[in-house]
């Protein structure tokens, strides 16, 4: 539905524009998908179409993620359907599922010696007694693509812990093992690709010695990363929303999202007003949102920069909430040139850490590492950002850029250039290659590690997402309308991320190892969006 | 008094000058953009502004589990225990 107006001239331009405008107001009552725009066209005003036939919606789409080095794989499939009634009213539901897996830093630095790590099994249970029962446990432990591994973690990072005891039947009713001895015992151990075992552990608490505790314990190689491969998650989410004109207000709308993983939940809620101005070329907006979320980590939540342990914490769960402001414009500025600027705010308090996340301490003079802390952030993030995306039609392409700078009170900076263009080919045959650079700074807590003997600082984290680095993504996608009214397309990115190997002021054998653990990930996405009356 | 009186000019003086910039930026801004008419390009779906809502949030999802920064396009992004 276009009309090739390359060059006309004063009234000729005119006349054509009109025409057009003619044949898209018919269009609309046969094609709903002529109607799909920008808030800013669909309002009436005298002289202008109005749409007034009611339609639905449909979107759907396939994520494939994966990262390299078996790092996280990840799948989603997700749909969205609206509904557009007559009254200008939108009713928008939308839903997606995700599955997490792969191996995750553990936020540990490599050693020149392999590092063994002992965490929490996933099921909670006071297996091991002192009883010396005549029965026998075998525990199974699962991971990488095993099935039987139930996880946790947070998707796209930080996961841990994830042995399940699947298949311990413990007959006779106690485990072997039981009868500690002061030393670390190992049960009965069945081990997967991952290379974890399930081993029995004295409880440093533990009355009279006597008690043990099962743990997950995975040891990495020297001079290598330290990744837990026992990650596995499942994240389900969904959103429900309406939208309408509402007395002066061009739009005013309210959402509800929830989502679901096994050992995080999160529920938000937002309302938006948006104000439509000179002839619908203006719009100013304006939305809040908050959330609630509920993190459970497997193996409860741990005391920030105690030391790593298999016990099961008393702490089952602990919240955040989140609240955003954004103030938005959006500006026509001619019948090519489409320009969107927003301002956000946002602050959230509560529980930050990755609960699974540990930092090393290290030997200050070799650098070798003498234990593993749980890491530890503010309870509180205020955040700031301004956004500004750009549209020009030329006819034959469409170049977009879009620009986003981030500032943050745990002192990180970012910016952001996404930069694209949509090259008509044929028909409705198009391909939109894209870029998009990005480098943020540290936060102010960020270490690679701490040293043995000095204090402790309040805050401290080794994740790299935390840390200095600058990013690239480069990819496409290609797509073309099947009917009238639908359109199938598909994208593929590639990501990479890249920092300091060796930043200075490395301790020791530190100096000799790869301190960026930044990631290199690839996602193919296929889509489909369908609307009819 | 002399004094008095020249403040409260200099006052309005500089209201008025205030008063005829915001109605040069309204009728500027008045004047910013297409007609009705001319709305042909904008009304396709490859001009508006999230023209495929799906993949910007799987984008957004991505990169707001791989990096500290979130938000900017729309709300922060949040629902994963990713970050």
């Amino acid at each position: 539905m276009q009309l090739k107006t390359s060059k006309p001239a004063g009234h000729i331009r005119d006349t054509l524009a009109t025409l057009s405008l003619g044949l898209i107001a018919a269009n609309a009552a046969i094609s709903p998908a002529a109607a799909q725009q920008s808030t800013d066209n669909t309002d009436a005003t005298p002289g202008e179409v109005t749409l007034t036939l009611p339609y639905f919606e449909v979107g759907s789409a396939y994520l494939s993620y994966a990262e390299s080095g078996g790092r996280v794989r990840a799948t989603e499939p997700s749909v969205d359907f609206s509904y557009h009634a007559s009254n200008g009213g939108v009713l928008t539901l939308g839903f997606q599922e995700d599955s997490v897996s792969g191996a995750t830093p553990n936020g540990a630095a490599p050693a020149d010696v392999a590092q063994s790590f002992v965490t929490p099994v996933q099921v909670k249970t006071s297996a091991a007694t002192s009883s010396g029962g005549t029965g026998t446990t075998t525990v199974t432990t699962g991971f990488g693509d095993d099935t039987n591994v139930s996880g946790n973690g947070g998707e796209g990072g930080e996961g841990g812990g994830g042995g399940t005891t699947t298949g311990g039947t413990t007959t006779g009713g106690t485990t072997t093992g039981g009868t500690t001895t002061g030393s670390t015992t190992t049960v009965t151990v069945t081990t997967a690709s991952g290379g974890s075992t399930i081993i029995s552990v004295p409880s440093g608490s533990g009355t009279g010695g006597t008690t043990a505790v099962l743990g997950r314990q995975y040891t990495v190689p020297a001079n290598t990363l330290p990744m837990d491969r026992g990650f596995q998650d499942q994240r389900f989410a969904g959103n429900i929303g309406w939208s309408q004109p509402l007395g002066p207000l061009s739009l005013a709308g309210v959402t509800l999202s929830y989502s679901k993983e096994h050992d995080y939940s999160s529920i938000s809620g937002s309302a938006s007003v948006a104000k439509d101005f000179n002839d619908h070329n203006t719009t100013l907006s304006f939305a809040v949102n908050y959330s609630s979320a509920t993190s459970t980590p497997f193996g409860g939540v741990p005391t920030p920069l105690t030391v790593m342990n298999p016990q099961w914490k008393t702490v089952a769960s602990r919240k955040k909430s989140d609240m955003d402001l954004v103030l938005g414009l959006t500006e026509v500025l001619t019948r090519r040139w489409i320009l969107q600027a927003n301002l956000s705010y946002g602050h959230s308090s509560g529980y930050q850490n990755d609960p699974y996340r540990i930092i090393s301490q290290v030997d200050g003079v070799t650098g070798e590492p003498v234990d593993y802390l749980y890491e530890s952030r503010p309870g509180s993030r205020t955040r700031e950002s301004f956004y500004i995306d750009n549209k020009i039609d030329f006819d034959w392409v469409i170049p977009e850029v879009a620009l986003r700078y981030y500032h943050d009170n745990w002192g990180i900076s970012s910016e952001t250039a996404d930069i694209s263009a949509r090259f008509k080919l044929y028909r409705s045959l198009y391909v939109l290659p894209n870029v998009r650079f990005y480098q943020q700074s540290a936060a102010n807590f960020f270490h690679y590690y701490l040293v043995n003997g000095q204090s402790l600082p309040a805050y401290a984290s080794s994740d790299i997402r935390l840390g200095k680095f600058t990013a690239v993504t480069l990819g496409a996608q290609i797509g073309f309308n099947v009917t009238d009214n639908s359109e199938i397309y598909a994208r593929a990115q590639i990501y990479q991320q890249t920092g300091d190997a060796h930043p200075a002021g490395m301790i020791g054998q530190l100096q000799n190892q790869n301190m960026f653990s930044g990631i290199k990930a690839s996602w193919m996405m296929v889509g489909y969006t369908w609307s009819f009356n | 008094m002399k004094h008095r009186g020249f403040v409260r000019v200099r006052r309005a003086a500089r209201l008025a000058l205030a008063l005829s910039a915001l109605a040069l930026l309204t009728s500027a801004c008045a004047s910013i953009g297409p007609k009705p008419w001319e709305k042909d390009l904008m009304a396709r779906k490859e001009m508006s502004v999230n023209p495929y809502p799906l993949v910007a949030a799987a984008d957004d999802h991505i990169y707001f589990s791989k990096e500290a920064s979130s938000g900017g396009r729309g709300f922060a992004g949040g629902g994963c225990g990713c970050n």
